[in-house]
């Protein structure tokens, strides 16, 4: 009986897993002789056979839907990602500009001096002939032609 | 060598096809996997409705996580996993929706149970043998029940199901020989009637 067991468990074995030619073997020599062992192999061969005579489709219309539904989903990706680097490209724009201006102002005070200019004309400078047009091509980033993007 | 290296450009060019959201590609695959992970997943839910809705999921999710898949390993098992993850997701809210809710009688929880329309393994039985089958996977645990499909349906290795599942090799093949077990009753039972 424990040896029988052993066998269902090999024969098992041998329909899921790969088992040594010798092992197969056993199991042929072993079932020449034992009839439950035999029907135990036809049965299980049985079932398998079976479980592999389903087949499933899907609804007629299925595969458009989903091709359909991927076509939007992927558009709204692009879309989010499209604004994404919009905005990330106008963030590093406006911090560029801001530092950029900090620094020329720095440059512009040191020739007040020599240049005879109060620091109001290079304030007024800086922020006329560096620190707006810098800002302005930050926002043109944002409002980019033909591209449904930012604030556009 | 040839046939690996040749499964081995698919699969890379569908990872590439997937981190580039090509939808070309993406048409391919739900050409060639939608019926099958139709399939899969009605074998984990046993209810036809609720496998359609899970399937459309699924591609969604493989559209937005596409750059996960790396191309080393068949796509079909990741697919799997990923449909597998949400089935569970979706059942477990079922489950909770209606044990929430207190129920005026025991009708409404029918919700849970297999409906009472021609069971979709019944509908998708080509053979005597698989009709007779049919009836015992509709009662069969959905843990069996995935992994007879997809060692005997899909023809996935013990490894390729172990990552799907997330279980070690041992458990799935537990979970086969008890699958069979239950399986293999109903012909012995069966005959045993038909004298």
């Amino acid at each position: 009986m424990e040896g029988e067991k052993r066998f269902r468990e090999l024969i098992d074995r041998s329909f899921v897993e790969e088992v040594s030619e010798g092992e197969r073997q056993l199991i042929h020599d072993h079932i020449r002789d034992c009839d439950g062992c035999k029907r135990y192999v036809e049965l299980t061969a049985r079932t398998i056979r079976g479980l592999r005579e389903f087949t499933f489709t899907s609804e007629p219309d299925s595969n458009a839907q989903v091709r359909e539904i991927l076509a939007h989903h992927t558009e709204t990706i692009r879309q989010h990602n499209v604004q994404f680097k919009a905005w990330a490209a106008f963030a590093v724009a406006l911090s560029m500009s801001i530092v950029g201006s900090a620094l020329v102002y720095q440059v512009a005070k040191l020739l007040t001096v020599p240049m005879h200019f109060d620091t109001a004309q290079v304030q007024a400078g800086v922020l006329v002939f560096w620190l707006l047009p810098s800002l302005c091509s930050a926002l043109r980033l944002l409002a980019a032609p033909g591209e449904n993007r930012g604030i556009a | 060598m040839t046939l690996n290296t040749t499964a081995e450009t698919e699969t890379a060019k569908i990872a590439r096809g997937l981190r580039e959201r090509d939808m070309e590609l993406l048409a391919d695959l739900v050409e060639r996997c939608q019926h099958r992970l139709v399939g899969y997943l009605l074998y984990l839910t046993g209810r036809r409705e609720y496998a359609e809705d899970l399937a459309q999921e699924t591609w969604i999710r493989v559209l937005q996580r596409g750059s996960q898949y790396n191309g080393r390993q068949r796509f079909d098992p990741w697919l799997f996993a990923i449909a597998r993850n949400l089935a569970i997701d979706y059942l477990r809210k079922k489950r909770k929706a209606v044990a929430t809710v207190s129920l005026p009688n025991d009708r409404d929880a029918m919700l849970l149970l297999p409906s009472s329309d021609p069971s979709p393994f019944e509908a998708a039985a080509r053979s005597e043998d698989a009709m007779r089958l049919a009836g015992r996977l509709q009662i069969l645990p959905p843990l069996y029940r995935e992994a007879l499909l997809l060692r005997f349906q899909e023809d996935l290795s013990l490894a390729e199901m172990a990552q799907v599942l997330g279980a070690p090799t041992t458990t799935v093949t537990s979970r086969i020989y008890r699958g069979l077990a239950a399986l293999r009753s109903a012909f012995e039972e069966g005959d045993s009637h038909g004298g």
